[in-house]
């Protein structure tokens, strides 16, 4: 028989510990793969939209301002050398006219396209019906999915609402696909251009598309168009910028995603570690034998490796299968977090050959220092009666630290370039953090468990007695096992804090910043002279209305997010943190004009104090100078983060702001549900959407309970890793002291002492996990507050979190005792009296 | 005096491989109360399983052991567990103490298992006193890895007398000592007998420890096949009874 069969029949001989440890494995295996699958899937689903919203256009000119682009600036951009097709494109969101006694269905997204240039540069797939022929005709394309969501065929007539009388229009033809219009949720109506601007109003573009001329460079053409275009701002993009920018929307996912696969595999070489050790020490006799019939010492390592690349074959396997489901399951709350469609199909045999390779070379990493160890017994000390190995143990946690070398390298490789170098460092950092906890853990095991042991010794006083010596006995195998419980658990606390703590700072920050208890938005700009705000003041026991809107600033020639303000709505609400300048002086100098109010981010990333001239592009040459006239810790949150603010005058004058798209309503003390009533029928009968602020608040908590949820799913999977660990060295224990545990029931200890033994030992492991893992948690949760901006004086400790992972961790400890209890209270006295 | 312990006809069979084995094929004995029984035989005689058998620790394929008058063969494991803690001890050959614990905490271990507090009252009277019969008085805090050979079987020892059972039950409790030691050991079990009437049953196929019984039941192939009564004796000499046992080939 080969060394080779005799590694195999090694791992038969242990069927349990074999099978935990191959479980192990194929967790941390199939939480990379599903990572891998969904990172995949994302992008896939990003060069989707990508296709879908710019097509085969090589460029693309947005309008900065609301009002659009003039037909001059696409003459203009027709006119440059290299440019072959423009195609002008308006887009505005509205709702669609319910059918009379039909509830009113959500939004849409209008897009009005120039159908000949715009069907040269998308290409519009049908899957029913025609496209649009000409810029007038009274036509609709729809995308697929509004078709089935609304029950529209071909020849039904849509009803579009805009500024003045409704457009009438008779669905001719329905696409394919999600549509051309990112964040629509495939509920987009395509309309020709004429149509379109006439229904809202608009004279301008919302877009222009650009096809070059064959040999022309995207490069050449963008430099031609930064010369000729300076009658007003606009953003000319690529669509590999695009890409980048949807990328950079799902790199913070990404980036987490890939941290907790590395760690669920890292907790998963613990079990190497572990298990090979375990079976290295029972082994030994044997080894020893080899040894001294002749076998070199690289032919017992080869034996050790032999079985470790088995386990590490089989668990990447079964991981790859299981991390299929789990990358499935996760695609589809990656839609619910993202907005993007990710599908599996997109995972590639190079990324399926990647999660199997690093499964294996984990694996055979764990399995270097016991192999080692096992070539350097000496077939003299081997033979003895009894064989113990301290030193050799002592180098277990010293290879764990190699070991989390190897992962960490490892992980970088597989990196998901689009999840950044930032989430890299902040991983590195959560990382290393949990390694020190682990190597700390075989020092803290004593007394911890000595404190965990209390609250149990009263009850059970001989088990505690006996279960904390058991863990003392081995006190690196112990420390492996509860190091494993101490990541999973530290990282449920560290991501429930980090989880909390945006939540809070999310709710909080509406609250310190909106003046009204309800928000009440329009799809469309509410000029001030529709009345909107005055009718809905008129609703009793509204106190005050104060109308905002969102719009983009050129300063410096950089995108700055701006919202239009009454500053005097402000001042009597006592909205907003000043950190510099007067606030009511601030506040009454935005209503007056000329002034401007900055977020504390948005003050330190342009370098501006109170009483500096921020200069504002306004196109054409012209440009508007608006000062300082205070700083606010936390500003109206907009889409690129907080917003500047503008006074109600500057933005709709030169800013050329047309309306509000929010009123936000204070109510009169006491006013009560009756005025919420109220106001929420009268927004219905203005086609406006009213929402509380606490309705908010909780929308924004449960979009980040959702992101979080999945980290938390994966996270449980590293204690379920550990659980496994914990069945493992429990199990071994109870053989290791089949002996002792034969002799206490043959001085009278019952089955039910003995079972409780084994349970009270999971017990205490549970708690000093919990204590050590809630304390690890925090930390790293610290790290990533603190890489975040996140960790603030007076933040709330997680204690709910903190619960959570006492009760897994608990719960979980005492669970994996099961099995071992089980063997231990099955003890046969006789038998074990015979036990060598 | 009706006897403390009786086995009636008793036999055992192991299954081994496909092969049945019969360990015990129809075994009667009686111990008196207060008597020092040796069961004396050569490896795989069967006497490790009688003495199991007549201390609870499994039960007869057929036939019956009476404890103090009681028929223990079909106990439940509870019951068999009780009778363990509370009316037997027994010494292992292997001294088989709990690392972990001390010289004390190994002595107190029964009281322990059953929920009595070994620090107080009778308990702390009774610990006191067995570690004074067996000498290890100021070593009580020590761990079995830091006494010698003879210490851990003599702390065996006094755990196993420590509930003052009606029965100890030693198999080859000498096996792993040297001679002066395994001397030491002897005297014990000899003192806790002739002082506390301590009925013992003692597995040995060491003809100096027999000597120290008052009757040895010799056991061969599964059966008692001589007895030899020596009558209780402060003379410890193994030389006549070696002369005996060369008789009957042993």
């Amino acid at each position: 028989m080969g060394l080779d069969r005799l590694a195999w029949r090694t791992l038969a001989a242990r069927p349990l510990r074999t099978i935990l440890t191959i479980a192990g494995i194929a967790l941390g295996v199939a939480v990379l793969s599903a990572s891998l699958t969904m990172g995949a899937g994302l992008d896939a689903a990003i060069a989707r939209t990508v296709r879908d919203v710019v097509g085969n256009a090589d460029l693309r000119v947005s309008a900065f301002r609301e009002d659009g682009l003039s037909s001059g600036t696409a003459d203009v951009i027709a006119a440059t050398t290299g440019v072959a097709v423009v195609a002008p494109t308006v887009e505005r969101r509205t709702y669609l006219a319910p059918v009379l006694g039909e509830p009113l269905r959500g939004a849409v997204t209008i897009v009005g396209i120039d159908p000949l240039p715009y069907a040269q540069l998308h290409p519009v797939e049908l899957v029913a019906g025609y496209p649009l022929a000409r810029p007038d005709e009274t036509s609709a394309v729809i995308t697929e999915s509004l078709a089935k969501s609304d029950g529209f065929t071909i020849g039904s007539q849509l009803i579009v609402q805009g500024v003045g009388s409704p457009a009438y229009l008779r669905v001719i033809g329905i696409l394919a696909g999600p549509g051309p219009a990112a964040g629509s949720g495939g509920r987009t109506v395509l309309i020709p251009i004429a149509t379109a601007q006439a229904v809202f109003g608009m004279r301008g573009l919302s877009r222009v598309d650009i096809g070059l001329t064959p040999g022309a460079s995207a490069a050449s053409v963008s430099a031609a168009l930064g010369d000729r275009l300076t009658a007003e701002p606009y953003v000319l993009s690529s669509p590999t910028d695009i890409a980048a920018g949807l990328r950079a929307s799902t790199a913070d996912f990404q980036a987490m995603t890939a941290l907790v696969a590395a760690i669920v595999l890292f907790v998963g070489s613990f079990l190497i570690i572990n298990t090979l050790s375990m079976t290295v020490g029972e082994r030994a006799r044997e080894v020893g034998l080899l040894r001294a019939a002749g076998a070199t010492q690289a032919q017992v390592v080869r034996f050790v490796l032999v079985g470790a690349a088995f386990l590490g074959s089989i668990g990447s396997l079964i991981g790859l299968v299981l991390g299929a489901a789990l990358g499935a399951l996760m695609a589809g709350s990656v839609r619910a977090l993202t907005g993007f469609t990710a599908t599996v199909e997109g995972l590639s045999p190079a990324s399926l050959a990647l999660a199997f390779l690093v499964g294996l070379a984990v694996t055979i990493a764990a399995a270097i220092e016991p192999a080692i160890r096992a070539a350097r017994i000496s077939p003299i000390e081997a033979l003895r009666a009894r064989l113990d190995l301290p030193a050799a143990r002592r180098g277990r946690l010293g290879w764990l630290a190699v070991v989390f070398a190897a992962v960490a390298i490892l992980a970088l490789a597989v990196w998901p370039p689009s999840a950044g170098t930032v989430g890299a460092d902040r991983a590195l950092a959560v990382y290393g953090a949990l390694l020190v906890a682990t190597l700390a853990s075989p020092y803290l095991l004593p007394p911890l468990a000595r404190l965990a042991g209390v609250p149990i010794s009263g009850l059970l006083r001989l088990e505690e007695r006996l279960a904390r010596g058991s863990l003392g006995r081995d006190r690196n195998r112990t420390a492996l096992t509860l190091g494993a419980l101490v990541i999973g658990l530290a990282m449920i606390v560290a991501l429930g804090w980090t989880a909390q703590a945006a939540r809070e700072r999310a709710t909080a920050w509406l609250a310190d910043v909106v003046p009204g208890d309800e928000l009440v938005s329009s799809i469309r700009p509410v000029a001030a002279d529709e009345g909107v705000a005055a009718s809905l003041a008129a609703v009793a026991g509204v106190a005050r209305v104060s109308p905002m809107a969102t719009f983009d600033l050129a300063i410096r020639g950089v995108r700055v997010d701006a919202a239009a303000v009454v500053g005097a709505d402000f001042l009597r609400d006592g909205r907003l943190t000043f950190t510099a300048g007067d606030r009511s002086a601030a506040l009454t100098a935005l209503d007056a004009g000329g002034a401007v109010v900055l977020p504390a981010a948005t003050a330190g990333r342009l370098g501006a104090r109170v009483g500096d001239a921020l200069v504002v592009a306004l196109g054409g040459g012209a440009t508007l100078d608006l000062r300082v006239a205070g700083i606010v810790e936390r500003s109206i949150p907009s889409g690129g983060g907080e917003a500047i603010l503008v006074g109600w005058p500057d933005a709709s004058g030169p800013l050329a702001v047309s309306g509000a798209d929010v009123f936000a309503v204070r109510f009169a003390p006491g006013a009560g549900a009756p005025a919420r009533t109220a106001l929420e029928a009268k927004a219905t009968e203005l086609a406006l959407e009213a929402n509380p602020l606490a309705r908010v608040q909780g929308a924004v908590s449960d979009a980040l309970g959702r992101v979080f949820g999945l980290f938390d799913a994966l996270a449980i999977v590293a204690v379920l890793v550990a659980a496994l660990g914990v069945v493992n060295t429990l199990a071994m224990g109870v053989v290791e002291r089949v002996r002792e545990i034969g002799v206490l029931r043959a001085i009278g200890m019952t089955r039910g002492q003995a079972s409780r033994m084994v349970v009270v030992e999971a017990g205490v492991l549970g708690v000093a996990g919990i204590v050590l893992g809630s304390l690890a948690g925090l930390v790293v949760g610290g790290i990533l507050l603190a890489l975040t901006g996140g960790l603030v004086a007076g933040i709330s400790l997680p204690w709910a979190s903190i619960a959570i992972a006492a009760v897994i961790g608990l719960a979980g400890s005492v669970i994996a005792a099961y099995y071992p209890s089980r063997l231990a209270s099955g003890v046969s006295i006789v038998l074990a009296l015979k036990f060598e | 005096m009706p006897p403390i312990l009786e086995a009636h006809d008793l036999t055992k069979r192991f299954a081994l491989g496909a092969e049945t084995v019969e360990a015990l094929r129809g075994i009667s004995l009686a111990v008196q109360p207060g008597e020092f029984v040796a069961l004396m035989g050569p490896s795989g005689s069967g006497k490790s399983t009688l003495l199991q058998l007549l201390g609870g620790l499994d039960r007869p394929t057929t036939g019956s052991v009476v404890f103090e008058g009681r028929d223990i063969s079909h106990l439940s494991d509870d019951e068999a567990t009780r009778l363990r803690r509370e009316r037997t001890g027994f010494v292992f050959q292997a001294f088989n103490l709990i690392p972990l614990l001390s010289v004390r905490e190994n002595i107190a271990l029964p009281f322990t298992i059953a929920g009595q507090d070994a620090g107080r009252g009778e308990a702390h009277d009774r610990i006191r006193e067995v570690i004074a019969l067996v000498e290890l008085e100021g070593k009580e805090r020590y761990r079995p890895d830091q006494l010698s050979q003879g210490e851990q079987q003599r702390v065996a020892v006094a755990r196993a007398l420590v509930t003052r059972p009606s029965v100890l039950l030693a198999d080859e409790p000498t096996g792993n000592l040297d001679y002066t030691t395994g001397g030491e050991l002897l005297d014990a079990l000899w003192k806790s007998s002739e002082t506390a009437a301590q009925t013992i049953v003692l597995v040995t196929h060491d003809a100096r420890a027999a000597a120290y019984a008052d009757r040895i039941l010799v056991i061969g192939d599964g059966q008692i096949t001589d007895e030899i009564s020596l009558g209780r004796r402060a003379d410890h000499s193994a030389a006549p009874l070696i002369a005996r046992l060369a008789q009957i080939g042993l």
